[in-house]
């Protein structure tokens, strides 16, 4: 429809444009803008030029914090995927018992991080801890066990909305689809295999963008369980870039940080979608 | 189609299975919150506590201004919450209804903004709110998430199923714009912006880095922030307090969630 | 919809409110308020608490407000950001190792001339004069608060049970280390020693085996040899004799893992701070026996805990009143509450004396071991880049070399070149 006066979208449209170019785009701008400085907050900054990205790169930390981050995310990913598509095929049933396991499994994902993170903190502890104890220690506290026992703690908090979103991509499949399968003799796993998951395609890839966007975002599960330890076995981006400002107060490593982080995070996005996008084509 | 008895019992099984291992969390959280620091050293896998201990409870209360943590994590949600509906409505509204020069930008700008997380922004938004001093304010909690690019994504979709003919029919009985997107076009897609004032809602009320990374002083300390901090005790961590906090922190939104899940379920499927 | 308007003005109401940090100076009923950021939890809090009440009612012109900023290096960090933000408290304390760093930075507030600071009675080896090497020329920034040095802490039964006597040089400790840790049948270990994997562990144990952080010239040589020798000493408890485990967490986390450790039953000797004197004793089961640290080449521990600080950018009524508060803990009696309930040193030498008069020590002889080893205290080097090389550059290669087994000698060169590059 056209709009009563020219400047009316516009007027509609600059509070939300504005702000989310103050604060979500101009901010990428800055920080690769300042990771050309060393910069310490409390006296002026000075131009290094490109020895920030020189400086993460040496002793290969800055590929050990992408690699572990995209270690994390994939266990995450793979983790919450194939169990939140197992237990949508397993609660897609009527009765108040289903409804009662779809709430239970969904609520760990309402719940905020910081109490996730303490509780299975105090579940692994090595003194008291239920799991920790019969671990004779906890797994957090050895190099190889560390991330990924974070991954679990993910996944246990995630799967409850890959869950969610499988069910309604299998309620969205049409019951003529699978009768006519099941008149022409399919069994019920044939009838998963060929009609459900097929045209669950799209679905998981929404399912694998969005989980893949926000396990690479992992920051408050570091902070609290491990802080980056131990001999920075979980360290992530994001607690990378917070160790780097408000730890080591190195404004400009942290923005380096920070550019090389997102720049990652839109190349593995944008690479997710072209492949489900052709798997998906293919199927069809 | 029919199952047989034994494959439901199989089914039941399962879902049995998964239940325990969503809810024993919770369960042991609570029943650690009961116990006393020694019975936790001497037994600390004891099923139950030995009897109910409100001690960890009364140190929670006591070290932690609780009422007033919960109070400012409230009102940061909900003002956040709030004007991310107030200002999603009118672009969705814009985006979705009326043509103009400019559109498929302004769109692409949105949809640019979904994929930034706030893990990538919070350098440079400090730095502008430590220049305006404006850090350690409610503005510094609340400004940065007033505009939401998946709010207006999701109003403009939802905007797009309500008939033109409404809104022809509104204007030709001379209602202003504003009129049109806030008292006629709203109440239209009512479960939309209830779900995305209750997924804000949680999600903010319950966020951790944007506030630790924002405040310092206690009188804008958040509830998460407050909870995490038990954990820091320097001496040996007491497990039963640290629990007590997370109870506290976690049951408001576990009620709010459990009054409210048919619509949070419903919005996370769209 | 009348009510969405509403909403919207209100919270823009809400938002406007909280648009503008408070003007200082600071006054709450007419008393000028003075924010005082600190970094304990727990029992320590708990005192520090009772002494800022007391100070509050014991007078009606200033209230000192305390707030809890986490572990020390959280409320550091905070610290420094809340300085570039123009939101920084007038009083709070800091670790040693960072004093240097702040005072080049310009941040603290100079004190020689604060009244009555060039004339009290600290003891030597806790106050900036006494804990740092080369600071003679620096102006006072830095008032001594919480003080320690890290003890040996024992399960005095255990020690009984297996006939072992308190190690005091590293060979003994490694074979008392041995024949205290006991492997159960169901898998439980009790580890015979245990020690969090942290720097000023490592530099107690850098000045044992002989090395200084700093030669003589003001090369950062981080020990030289001696470091390479500590750091391997812990690999051989660790990965090959099996007699240490290094406890689990970060910084503050691995104590209170060690503690609780400890109080289980699970170790029956460990390195701790003398900060920890109070609440081991009463929360153990068993009788707990504090001595010094071994010697190798000699006796040799660093001091630590933090010292107060003021911030220069805090108006000066305040700064002013935050000093009468400094002065105040700083008093006989105030020290002695603090040190008594804790376990930290006391500051000053009539506290000392008076502590001794009273026969404290004879009553609470774990007490007295840290202050005894002052005797062997080293002085840290007053360098800017102190810090940073502590939590930057050796810190995470300590924890490497231990849980990684890498080789110690590599780890500490390649920490040496780092530190030699500026920041």
């Amino acid at each position: 429809m056209t709009p009563r006066a020219r400047w009316h979208p516009w007027a509609m449209l600059v509070p939300t444009l504005g702000l989310l170019v103050a604060f979500f785009l101009a901010p990428i701008g800055v920080a690769a803008y300042e990771s050309l400085f060393s910069w310490d907050l409390l006296t002026p900054p000075r131009f290094v030029g490109t020895s920030n990205y020189a400086a993460l790169a040496a002793h290969g930390e800055l590929l050990h914090i992408a690699l572990r981050t995209i270690a994390y995310s994939t266990m995450v990913v793979a983790g919450t995927m194939s169990l939140g598509l197992a237990l949508a095929l397993l609660v897609d049933r009527p009765g108040r018992f289903f409804a009662f396991v779809r709430t239970s499994v969904f609520s760990a994902y309402v719940v905020s991080w910081v109490a996730v993170a303490l509780l299975w903190m105090w579940m692994l502890d090595g003194n008291g801890g239920i799991f920790g104890r019969a671990l004779h220690g906890s797994p957090l506290g050895d190099p190889r066990w560390a991330l990924p026992t974070l991954a679990v703690v993910g996944v246990w908090k995630l799967t409850g909305y890959a869950m969610i979103v499988f069910l309604a991509g299998l309620q969205s499949v049409p019951r003529s689809l699978h009768e006519a399968a099941a008149l022409d003799g399919a069994s019920a796993w044939g009838r998963l295999r060929y009609v459900t998951l097929p045209l669950l395609a799209p679905t998981a890839a929404f399912v694998a963008t969005t989980s893949l966007v926000t396990s690479f975002q992992a920051f408050d599960v570091v902070r609290i369980m491990t802080q980056g330890g131990p001999a920075r076995a979980t360290e992530l981006f994001v607690y990378a870039v917070y160790e780097q400002i408000f730890l080591d107060l190195s404004v400009g490593r942290a923005s380096a940080l920070t550019v090389v982080f997102f720049g990652l995070l839109l190349a593995l996005a944008a690479l997710q979608l072209r492949v489900w996008r052709a798997r998906a084509g293919v199927a069809r | 189609m029919t199952q047989r008895r034994s494959v439901t019992v199989l089914w039941v099984a399962l879902g049995g299975v998964v239940l325990a291992a969503w809810l024993f969390p919770y369960a042991w959280m609570v029943v650690t919150s009961y116990k006393t620091l020694p019975e936790i050293m001497s037994h600390p896998t004891a099923p139950y506590a030995e009897h109910l201990d409100f001690g960890a409870y009364r140190e929670v209360f006591a070290t932690m201004p609780v009422a007033r943590y919960t109070a400012v994590t409230a009102a940061m949600a909900s003002a956040i919450a709030a004007a991310q509906i107030a200002l999603a409505l009118p672009a969705g509204y814009a985006l979705a209804k009326l043509r103009f020069g400019g559109r498929r930008y302004a769109f692409g700008v949105v949809l640019a903004c979904l994929l930034v997380p706030t893990q990538a922004t919070f350098v440079p938004v400090f730095l502008m709110f430590a220049k305006t001093r404006l850090v350690n304010t409610m503005t510094a909690l609340v400004l940065p998430f007033a505009a939401s690019a998946l709010g207006t994504f999701l109003v403009r979709q939802a905007l797009l199923s309500v008939p033109d003919e409404i809104i022809e029919a509104a204007r030709m009985d001379g209602a202003s714009e504003w009129t049109i997107v806030y008292r006629i076009v709203a109440p239209m897609i009512k479960p939309t912006l209830v779900s995305l004032f209750l997924v804000s809602f949680v999600f903010h009320y319950s966020d951790y880095f944007w506030p630790l990374v924002m405040t310092t002083d206690d009188s804008v300390r958040t509830l998460p922030l407050g909870v995490a901090l038990l954990r820091e005790q320097g001496t040996g961590v007491r497990w039963n307090i640290v629990m007590a906090g997370n109870v506290v922190l976690s049951a408001p939104v576990l009620a709010l969630f459990a009054v409210v899940q048919r619509h949070l379920l419903r919005a996370a499927g769209r | 919809m009348i009510a969405r308007r509403d909403l919207l003005r209100a919270s823009a109401a809400l938002t406007m409110a909280g648009c503008a940090q408070r003007a200082r100076p600071l006054r709450e009923d007419g008393r000028l308020v003075v924010t005082f950021w600190y970094a304990y939890g727990d029992l320590v809090r708990k005192v520090l608490l009772d002494l800022v009440a007391r100070f509050n009612a014991s007078q009606s012109r200033i209230v000192v407000k305390a707030v809890h900023q986490g572990d020390y290096f959280e409320a550091l960090a905070k610290l420094r950001t809340a300085l570039a933000a123009g939101a920084a408290p007038t009083l709070s304390h800091v670790v040693l190792e960072v004093v240097p760093y702040l005072a080049r930075a310009g941040v603290l507030e100079p004190l020689d001339a604060y009244e009555g600071a060039r004339a009290m009675p600290f003891v030597a080896a806790l106050d900036q004069r006494g804990s740092f090497a080369g600071a003679d020329r620096e102006p006072l920034v830095c008032i001594p608060f919480n003080r320690s040095t890290p003890i040996v802490f024992a399960n005095a039964r255990v020690l009984e049970d297996e006939r072992v006597e308190i190690p005091r040089t590293w060979e003994e400790l490694a074979d008392a280390a041995r024949r205290l840790t006991k492997r159960a049948a169901n898998g439980e270990t009790r580890w015979g020693f245990e020690v969090p994997i942290s720097w000023w562990y490592w530099v107690a144990m850098v000045g044992q085996a002989g090395g200084r952080l700093v030669d003589p010239g003001g090369r950062m040589t981080l020990g030289g040899d001696a470091g390479v020798e500590a750091l391997r000493f812990w690999q051989r408890l660790v990965r090959e004799d099996h007699v240490m485990r290094p406890p689990p967490g970060r910084d503050y986390q691995a104590w209170q893992s060690s503690n609780e450790s400890f109080l289980g039953g699970r170790i029956a000797m460990m390195w701790s701070s003398t900060a920890y004197v109070r609440y081991l004793e009463d929360n153990a089961r068993f009788p707990v026996v504090a001595a010094p640290l071994p010697r190798h080449v000699r006796a040799s521990v660093p001091t630590g805990g933090t010292m107060f600080v003021l911030l220069r950018s805090a108006p000066e009524e305040e700064k002013l009143a935050a000093w009468e508060f400094v002065r105040w803990m700083c008093d006989a009696e105030q020290t002695i509450a603090w040190s008594t309930r804790t376990g930290y040193l006391p500051v000053t030498r009539p506290a000392v004396d008076r502590l001794g008069q009273g026969r404290w020590y004879e009553r609470h002889p774990n007490d007295r071991v840290a202050y005894d080893q002052l005797a062997d205290a080293a002085p840290w080097p007053w360098s800017p880049e102190l810090f940073r090389i502590d939590r930057d550059i050796v810190e995470p290669r300590l924890e490497d070399a231990v849980l990684t087994g890498r080789d110690a000698r590599m780890l500490l060169e390649q920490a040496r070149s780092d530190a030699e590059r500026p920041a």
